[in-house]
């Protein structure tokens, strides 16, 4: 699957996109700060911190780490308050 | 009297040059708190609803907040409320920086304006003492050349809100301009401009005392904090104009007049590409932890970059040229004028222009030139910056042939940069807007940015999200503090209260805050039914509705579902449709 980071996450990844392996939203959550240490303030306890949303291919937002994913799906991560 | 409060407001009749003091009761201050609060029951009791907004009766107010000068950070602002003369609604619009500390300084909560000057004026106000002082030396002047001018002249320790050459001339969307700070929306300068003031300046030493400052000192350190954190870091590191390629992925960016919601050109002046052309700094309010202001250097001038300028002189225009988007930004802080109106009623004309309903063929869309062309002649309403000064719904009443349906506006307010028919909870937000479509007086996209709702469709349930951000705004905006610390509070409501408690001594409570903010918003709906609002105000341009948003087929809002969204936002205010 992707992930694709907008805003603050991009800054903190250093990179616009990357490949995963995750069935679940949490187990993105538990990857992404090891392989990119600036995002761990953004994930802290595997779960997304305030500031940050995740949308499902552009469409649902989502936050339940249960929430699955498909090799196929686009998960957007950026920060939540996207206006201003 | 309440501590953090003067508990009067001067009242200066520039017609006459008389001033005075009018004593505030601690009944109304505890209700109406300040900033927009208390400046709209100001405007109301002065009988703003009924004077048309450029006339000599019509008051305009200037409201301070009892946090005003205070150690809590972004609480350097201030409110200025009038009756707008782009919408003829209310109209509040805020402010930041040293203007708000110096003016609460002079021994006031807010001051009122009325009567119009006999010449160009400075309205000079020394420690609460009130002076007009001759400026036709200024006229024509810039806003940030004024400030510079009249600190030269009258001393550095004076803080000075200016209006540009498109107040002078009433363009409906002038702004009153302070420290590179706008309060943009709605045509304050152009208020302050038909009663001949080019500028108010200020200094003062009168200082309130807290309640209980050891309190306020520790809640302040804590709250400033947190403003360091992960929750401001977008403002701080990025600046909201990052927000041009979040609202492009999501098909939110209006563009071309809001033809479409995606702009193939935005990475071209998004963040990362000006940051690459231009050098960048960047700057605060006074009294600011976060720091939002990221100015670029261009053309050895500073351009202040914000979302929705590079939205509105940018996408929405066709534009991709960085360098014309700054100008374009530019040019309308110095003229005083508003970016989103500006940008939204060239956009609307350029439509006009590419459907044969307007013979300005030099004004197209992705034209730099044009934009730039245009808002010259909107600051100087000169040939068809005569009709756009006067916004895109009244250029569409004089243009006609139907083209009203895709006037970007609501209630004659021109629409921020959110497409509604992708982001339909703040859809509602736009369409019930006490001034129109506004993203800073409902922060409805919030909500479309979370899985509370699905932004593609509202459902019922979006109406009590979209009026929690509405009562939110309507707090800090009287509090007042800036909205960039919003994501900061554990409970808002809770922690307002304590400030408030550490600085008036009252024993305010969350509850009590959640009904002041409900009485401020059911306090500017009481004016504008005085002013002439009807219930069919609340809606959005046909251009919206029953069709699908091009390039998203699930980006469509039903004119009966918007309806059906208002009816229930009305229902669940306690408001009788048409009351």
């Amino acid at each position: 699957m992707h992930v694709e980071f907008l805003g603050i996450p991009r800054e903190r990844a250093g990179v616009s996109e990357v490949e995963l392996d995750a069935a679940t939203l949490g187990d993105v959550l538990a990857v992404l700060p090891a392989r990119f240490p600036g995002l761990r303030e953004l994930m802290p306890a595997g779960a997304l911190h305030s500031s940050v949303a995740a949308s499902l291919n552009g469409d649902l937002f989502v936050s339940d780490p249960g929430t699955p994913l498909a090799p196929a799906d686009r998960l957007i991560l950026l920060s939540a308050d996207a206006g201003g | 009297m309440a501590f953090g409060y003067h508990g009067r407001y001067l009242r200066v009749d520039v017609s006459s040059g008389e001033a005075g003091p009018v004593p505030l009761r601690d009944d109304l201050l505890r209700q109406y708190i300040g900033g927009s609060g208390l400046g709209t029951r100001l405007l109301m009791d002065e009988g703003g609803a009924a004077a048309h907004p450029l006339s000599a009766e019509a008051p305009i107010v200037f409201a301070f907040s009892p946090l005003v000068g205070t150690p809590l950070t972004t609480s350097a602002k201030f409110a200025v409320v009038c009756r707008s003369p782009l919408t003829e609604r209310i109209n509040d619009a805020l402010a930041g920086s040293g203007f708000a500390i110096a003016a609460k300084s002079c021994g006031c909560d807010a001051i009122v304006i009325v009567g119009c000057a006999p010449q160009l004026s400075v309205l000079v106000i020394d420690d609460g003492a009130v002076r007009l002082e001759p400026a036709e030396d200024l006229h024509g002047d810039a806003c940030s050349l004024v400030e510079a001018k009249l600190r030269a002249k009258l001393g550095t320790q004076y803080r000075i809100a200016a209006i540009g050459p498109a107040g002078e001339r009433c363009v409906r969307y002038a702004t009153i301009s302070h420290d590179s700070r706008h309060a943009g929306r709605g045509g304050t300068g152009a208020v302050l401009g038909s009663k001949n003031i080019k500028a108010v300046a200020v200094r003062g030493t009168r200082q309130c005392e807290w309640a209980d400052a050891r309190e306020l000192t520790q809640l302040s350190r804590d709250l400033s904090a947190r403003s360091f954190g992960p929750a401001t870091a977008k403002y701080r590191e990025l600046g909201t104009a990052t927000n041009l390629l979040t609202l492009n992925r999501f098909g939110a960016l209006p563009t071309r007049n809001f033809q479409r919601g995606t702009f193939e050109r935005a990475a071209s002046f998004a963040p990362a590409e000006l940051s690459a052309r231009y050098p960048r700094v960047r700057a605060s309010c006074v009294a600011c932890t976060i720091g939002c202001q990221h100015v670029y250097e261009l053309d050895h001038a500073a351009v202040r970059v914000e979302y929705e300028s590079l939205f509105a002189l940018g996408s929405l225009c066709g534009v991709a040229d960085p360098a014309a988007v700054l100008r374009a930004s530019s040019l309308c802080d110095e003229l005083g004028i508003d970016t989103i109106s500006t940008g939204g009623t060239i956009a609307f004309a350029m439509e006009c222009v590419e459907r044969g309903l307007l013979d300005q063929r030099w004004l197209t869309f992705g034209s730099g030139d044009a934009v730039l062309k245009a808002i010259d002649l909107i600051g100087r309403r000169e040939g068809l910056g005569d009709l756009l000064a006067d916004g895109s719904r009244r250029a569409a009443m004089a243009i006609g042939q139907g083209s009203m349906a895709f006037a970007p506006q609501v209630k004659g307010l021109e629409i921020p940069g959110y497409d509604p028919r992708a982001l339909q909870t703040m859809a509602l937000g736009f369409a019930v807007g006490a001034r129109g479509a506004d993203h800073n007086r409902s922060g409805a996209y919030e909500v479309d940015f979370s899985d509370k709702v699905d932004r593609r469709h509202a459902t019922l349930d979006s109406v009590r999200h979209a009026i929690e951000t509405e009562d939110r705004a309507a707090l800090m905006d009287s509090l007042i503090l800036c909205k960039f610390l919003r994501g900061v509070f554990t409970d808002f409501y809770d922690e307002s209260a304590a400030m408030l408690r550490a600085v008036t001594g009252w024993d305010v409570t969350a509850g009590e805050l959640r009904d002041t903010a409900r009485r401020i918003i059911a306090a500017k709906r009481d004016f504008n039914i005085r002013a002439g609002w009807t219930p069919q105000e609340d809606i959005l341009p046909e251009r919206f509705l029953d069709t699908p948003l091009p390039g998203d087929p699930a980006a469509v809002l039903t004119a009966d579902a918007l309806q059906e969204l208002v009816t229930e936002y009305h229902r669940q205010r306690g408001w009788a449709a048409g009351e």
